[in-house]
């Protein structure tokens, strides 16, 4: 069906409708066609829809051959998860194979409801992102119940007995190697930390960071503040701080976008180059924040790589073959010194060729915003 | 009769086209179409109470930090305490919320609209402030709490579906079997000659937010034993949903139109949208689009037929 037909047939739908509940015929009677046509026409417009997307979204189940993977995020409304959701897709449509991509919207149980959903269509696996890495369980043990596996993406769970492997950052590391770089150009800094202390990764940033810190006995950990992992959340908390304390002179928000909200107001409290600002994420605002010597450094996370490896241990474990039940993918320090190494942002030009850490399509953002 | 007729037909419809749609007739199957009454309970539910609250031409926009509030305070009160002492405090911080909403509804000139964005926002401070937004786990052998929103009868009913179909025999009757139901068709209809016929407005008020409420906390102690957790942050948007399926059950948002089970066939159309369009692997973008379009289309004819009649 074309989309030209489709469109005309829902027009065609949409005039009946009109002519169904016509005013000569008041009444309910006369309504009933009138609601029938209304839901059938956008229903049709729902199959127009779907079958005139353009091809890189994915073919619908039963349009193609090959296995049913299925992907639910706890939100698309972040370029961390369309590029994690772009490494899980290559890798399955290489393979002959169709992903269906979920997006939870935050609600746990939209995502509990979504993947019931796909599991009645028995997937070779899923992928699953968490809103709620409690609430979770129930769905994890249904598709346990129908022998599918279930792969975790980007944020941990509870109870990883349930699962077959988790994929992540290596989020401790990221934040010892925020520490570091700190380290090495300010070594006796007075720091303050913006967390976002209901996120797991976040929790992990800031333990990694804190273990690094306490190898070096002259810096000092201030105060620790929540900055919501945003740039309007981290703002005016940031400005607060650096009120509150006149020796402060380098902060760890814990992602790209705290560190921006960071960065602005201490330009705007004039202490422009008297405060280091080291952080978590390598999106493109962070690296070309890094470039222009307002940041000093951001560790890299790469969330197509996280796509790709979960996507390939799904594979490894469908040929038979035993899979870790702990990965993580490394991250990558970025300072001026090496920020004009990371190639711009040539989107969906992803080179196999190209070295995983260097991989920098989309601007990767903040890991998980819960 | 009448008025669920077109109701019905559109569902026939949805399921026939569904059944075509989703590859290898895997949508009429049983197994799924049991697991849609389930994952229709929580918005039905909510969806009761919001019918009597629109009813009588109020709104309740607190039901989704409701279910978010009830959840954490039942999980809270469930580990030192058990589940019948749980299922209590959370029935009764639900049924306090609505008799707050009531009463600045009934006895003050508070649009209900206002009234409830407040104390939507006062609930749901209160969720995260418990155990600082993080979600608190129900243990494993609370057997009772788990099964109100997991377990099976005879390996076969889920448990909140029967849970849902207590909620709508209990609301149904109240609105369609009894004086008090009368009497809030009469407020939503004409609240002046309401109140001249002797009917006894703020305390009728009062009492619809305060079942509307109490059926959001039966909603949240379903979905916290759903999830098995509490969690503070969940419910936002549930007030939306619910209000989707009671506009397009055909009450009308002015008041004093509507019947209950327009109400649970608008949850029932809702509900096979979510699963179909997943089911058909349609883009989850445009499945916003289709919802939005189906609500739209549906209240477009409900008050086509209403300016008609």
């Amino acid at each position: 069906m074309s989309r030209f037909q489709t469109l005309h047939r829902f027009f065609h739908v949409a005039g009946a409708t009109d002519a169904g509940s016509s005013p000569a015929q008041p009444g309910p009677a006369a309504s009933s066609p009138g609601w029938l046509a209304g839901v059938l026409a956008g229903v049709l417009l729902a199959t127009g829809a779907g079958c005139g997307r353009p091809p890189d979204e994915g073919a619908a189940p039963g349009s193609g051959g090959g296995r049913l993977f299925a992907v639910s995020f706890q939100t698309m409304n972040n370029p961390f998860f369309v590029d994690l959701n772009e490494g899980l897709r290559q890798v399955i449509e290489a393979n002959g194979d169709r992903l269906v991509t979920l997006d939870a919207q935050f609600n746990s149980l939209k995502q509990k409801n979504d993947i019931a959903d796909v599991l009645q269509q028995q997937p070779a696996a899923i992928f699953v992102n968490p809103v709620n890495w409690e609430g979770i369980k129930g769905s994890l043990m249904e598709a346990r119940r129908r022998s599918v596996p279930a792969l975790i993406v980007d944020a941990p769970v509870s109870d990883p007995e349930l699962v077959l492997c988790q994929v992540a950052s290596d989020n401790v590391e990221a934040g010892r190697l925020a520490c570091e770089a700190l380290a090495r150009v300010n070594p006796g800094a007075r720091v303050v930390i913006l967390h976002l202390s209901v996120n797991k990764a976040c929790i992990d940033r800031v333990a990694g960071f804190r273990a690094e810190a306490a190898r070096h006995p002259e810096m000092r950990i201030l105060d620790v503040q929540e900055g919501k992992g945003t740039t309007e959340g981290a703002r005016p908390v940031m400005r607060d701080l650096l009120a509150r304390f006149p020796d402060l002179n380098a902060v760890f928000p814990i992602n790209d976008p705290s560190a921006l909200g960071c960065l602005s107001a201490i330009e705007s409290a004039g202490k422009s180059g008297q405060v280091t600002v080291v952080t978590v994420d390598g999106s493109r605002e962070g690296v070309a924040a890094v470039k222009a010597g307002r940041l000093h450094s951001t560790s890299a996370q790469f969330p197509r790589e996280i796509g790709r490896v979960a996507a390939e241990k799904a594979y490894e474990h469908l040929a038979g073959k035993p899979v870790d039940k702990d990965v993580q993918i490394p991250v990558r320090l970025i300072t001026r010194e090496n920020a004009d190494a990371i190639p711009g942002t040539p989107p969906g030009a992803s080179n196999a060729k190209q070295r995983p850490e260097f991989r920098m399509a989309r601007a990767p953002g903040l890991a998980a915003d819960r | 009769m009448k008025r669920t007729l077109p109701l019905l037909m559109a569902i026939v419809a949805l399921t026939g086209i569904m059944a075509l749609w989703v590859p290898d007739g895997r949508f009429l199957t049983p197994a799924n179409l049991l697991d849609l009454v389930q994952q229709i309970a929580v918005n039905a539910i909510l969806a009761f109470g919001l019918t009597l609250v629109i009813l009588i031409g109020g709104i309740d926009l607190s039901v989704g930090a409701v279910v978010a509030l009830v959840g954490t305070v039942a999980v809270a009160v469930l580990i030192p305490a058990g589940w019948v002492a749980a299922a209590l405090c959370g029935l009764a911080v639900a049924g306090l919320f609505g008799w707050i909403n009531g009463l600045c509804a009934s006895r003050t000139r508070m649009p209900p609209f206002i009234i409830t964005l407040a104390t939507m926002l006062v609930a749901r401070g209160l969720a995260l402030r418990f155990n600082e937004g993080r979600p608190l786990p129900v243990p494993n052998q609370e057997r009772v709490f788990l099964a109100m929103g997991n377990a099976r009868v005879f390996d076969l009913i889920p448990v909140p579906v029967l849970l849902m179909l207590g909620a709508f025999v209990v609301t149904g009757v109240l609105l369609h079997r009894t004086a008090f139901g009368q009497h809030l068709y009469a407020i939503g209809g004409n609240r002046e000659a309401a109140r001249f016929t002797g009917i006894r407005l703020a305390r009728n008020e009062t009492v619809v937010y305060v079942l509307c409420s109490l059926l959001a906390g039966l909603a949240g102690l379903i979905h916290a034993s759903q999830l098995y957790s509490a969690e503070p942050g969940s419910g936002q948007g549930f007030e939306l949903n619910a209000i989707a399926a009671v506009v397009v059950g055909g009450t009308s948002f002015t008041g004093g139109t509507g019947t209950l089970p327009g109400t649970l066939l608008g949850a029932i159309i809702i509900g096979i949208l979510d699963k179909g369009l997943n089911q058909a692997g349609v883009h989850f973008s445009l499945q916003y689009v289709i919802k939005g379009a189906v609500i739209l289309t549906a209240v477009y004819l409900d008050v086509r037929r209403h300016q008609a009649a």
